[in-house]
């Protein structure tokens, strides 16, 4: 019983993180139509956010709170030097980003070292949760990163700024020849999406080694998330992080990790096959 | 024929005139080098068919390269004893099971609800890390450390052949791999293709059964890569998962990139180009080389599409779609 709570704590845990992740490209892609091959690397650079500041000012939360705004000025940037410049051409952004991601992780090399940093757990308590000493910290990622989804949805479907946003992604062209400016839209959602995925790297920074491959290492679940949920849809992505992250964790429990990797994968690589438009997509 | 056409034309034979001749004015350490590019070569000529004639964006390619270079040194280490321990049934292997592979995975991905953009690249992303991890975990195939003291390519008297021999053995197959790529390309089939390429959905509605000609492409350039894997393996002599994976896959498409994703010669002299560029420049640039070949990557995705020698290098269409005609 209380192994199950574990494992559904450590479950719940990683989806949230891999949610956060997966929002940014979700939300990318369903309004610019760019696979932002580099997403991996902004997960990577709010971490080493925090590994620089917690290093200088010894304060994670410092670090913390940083990554985000970091990332959203990496996000502006990369949207106006590579992006706007490709707009219409689908397949030149996968390569553009992806040459992106290659220079970003090269660059960490060169400024970090290859090697793994680690940085201090901030919260080293564990809380008593139905009988399971689980560390604390956890349970404040799973908090923190249900907050911001909830917080990316309400912006999404509750407020006037996202019914624009949804209006853009539904038809650009109506949407622009009805007076919305489409593309400071895309900034911002390329920044908003860019922060998020520091956000991310840098809240999991105390609980994962932090070494320049850790980007790909969720990139690639976050990718396979967007497409097993369904492209185009937050549900679709809260589903696709539930499933991905959920087969990880269950797996990893019975078997070593790498099998679970590779189970994990296929099992993927099937959805995608036979559900080309995702899980939400399915019967349509 | 038109002006670039004829550039084109007399720029590519001068290519493989120039390889042909480089013997007679590089040393043996230089051709060994140029052997290991032309592998790489032949390698990316089986992205540029795929990717340049078909518009298929394939982020695993080297998944069959690393079946390939496995299968050479499987059999040319003794470890399938019911197939003997000759090179050419090593070669033959490396052609068939990832020509085996990609018909299998092509079949997989194009059939029913056919796989493409995003979704293929992901996909064949996501199948190029399964295979990484497998490989390290298949203690078979030598696991993490992969196979050591792969035989070099030799005479069939047993005595290995001398680096211009090689050389020439290696340029000889690329020369006809490239013949080959070139001829599908040409052929009433790679218009069709290259229709698929332009606009899928109407050339399926023209009557094309689209399917079956991406899994006949993807099939046949998977068996090119695996050819390159096996003759990698004979000038390397060892193998190891890195070879099957993603980082590979991804140089190689920075390579057709760079050369010029939709003309063959194009592709083929972007592995060239940038790996004696690496070679030439990484002693010197060191840790900062990665960073300028992603930057160079991303500037000539953005900038130049048709690569830096797309332009130069395209040929005239085919004589059958009308004389001198226009692309």
């Amino acid at each position: 019983m209380q192994a199950t709570i574990a494992l559904l704590l450590d479950t719940a845990n990683f989806t949230l993180a891999l949610l956060l992740v997966t929002l940014g490209l979700v939300v990318i892609f369903g309004l610019m139509n760019v696979i932002n091959m580099a997403h991996g690397e902004f997960f990577l650079i709010g971490a080493y956010v925090v590994v620089a500041v917690s290093g200088a000012t010894g304060s994670f939360w410092l670090g913390l709170l940083l990554a985000p705004v970091v990332l959203a000025l990496v996000g502006l940037l990369v949207e106006w030097l590579i992006i706007r410049h490709i707009y219409h051409r689908f397949i030149d952004t996968i390569l553009a980003t992806w040459g992106l991601s290659l220079v970003i992780k090269q660059g960490v090399v060169v400024l970090f070292g290859p090697g793994a940093q680690s940085v201090p757990n901030p919260l080293p308590t564990a809380v008593d949760v139905f009988g399971v000493q689980y560390p604390a910290y956890r349970l404040f990622i799973m908090a923190l990163a249900a907050a911001l989804a909830l917080a990316t949805y309400y912006l999404f479907f509750r407020t006037k700024l996202g019914l624009q946003i949804r209006g853009v992604i539904a038809n650009r062209a109506m949407a622009a020849s009805l007076g919305i400016n489409t593309r400071r839209m895309d900034r911002a959602t390329f920044a908003v999406g860019s922060a998020l995925a520091g956000f991310a790297g840098a809240v999991m920074a105390p609980i994962m080694s932090v070494d320049p491959q850790m980007g790909v290492g969720f990139l690639i679940p976050s990718f396979l998330s967007v497409l097993v949920g369904g492209v185009n849809s937050l549900v679709g992505a809260l589903i696709g992080s539930g499933v991905i992250g959920g087969a990880t964790t269950i797996f990893s429990a019975g078997i070593s990790q790498a099998d679970a990797q590779i189970l994990v994968f296929l099992l993927a690589m099937i959805i995608i096959r036979f559900l080309p438009n995702g899980i939400i997509g399915g019967r349509k | 024929m038109t002006r670039s056409a004829r550039l084109g034309l007399s720029l590519t034979v001068l290519a493989w005139a120039g390889l042909g001749l480089a013997p007679l004015v590089l040393d043996d350490w230089n051709i060994g080098l140029l052997t290991q590019y032309v592998t790489y070569g032949i390698f990316a000529l089986s992205l540029g068919l795929i990717w340049g004639q078909a518009g298929i964006l394939c982020f695993g390619q080297a998944i069959f390269f690393g079946i390939g270079a496995y299968s050479m040194a499987l059999v040319t280490l003794g470890k399938l004893p019911w197939l003997g321990d000759s090179q050419w049934t090593g070669l033959a292997l490396a052609v068939l099971l990832p020509m085996m592979v990609a018909a299998l995975l092509g079949w997989i991905m194009f059939q029913g609800r056919a796989l493409s953009g995003a979704h293929l690249a992901i996909v064949t992303l996501c199948a190029a890390v399964v295979c990484e991890i497998a490989a390290r975990r298949w203690e078979f195939i030598g696991g993490f450390n992969g196979l050591f003291n792969v035989p070099p390519l030799s005479a069939p008297n047993g005595d290995p052949l001398s680096t211009n021999a090689t050389y020439f053995f290696v340029g000889i197959a690329a020369l006809l791999t490239y013949l080959l790529s070139l001829w599908i390309g040409r052929s009433p089939l790679g218009t069709v293709l290259a229709g698929i390429r332009n606009d899928e959905r109407r050339t399926l509605h023209f009557g094309y059964d689209v399917r079956l000609h991406k899994i006949f492409v993807f099939t046949v350039s998977g068996a090119m890569a695996g050819f390159a894997g096996g003759l990698f393996t004979t000038q390397f002599g060892f193998v190891s998962p890195p070879l099957v994976g993603f980082a590979l896959s991804t140089e190689v498409l920075i390579w057709v990139a760079v050369g010029g994703r939709s003309v063959l010669m194009g592709a083929f002299l972007g592995a060239l180009a940038v790996r004696a560029t690496e070679n030439a420049m990484s002693a010197s640039l060191d840790q900062y080389w990665l960073i300028a070949l992603g930057a160079l990557f991303i500037l000539v995705v953005v900038v130049l599409p048709q690569g830096l020698f797309g332009k130069l290098l395209a040929l005239a269409p085919p004589r059958r779609l009308g004389r001198g005609g226009t692309r």
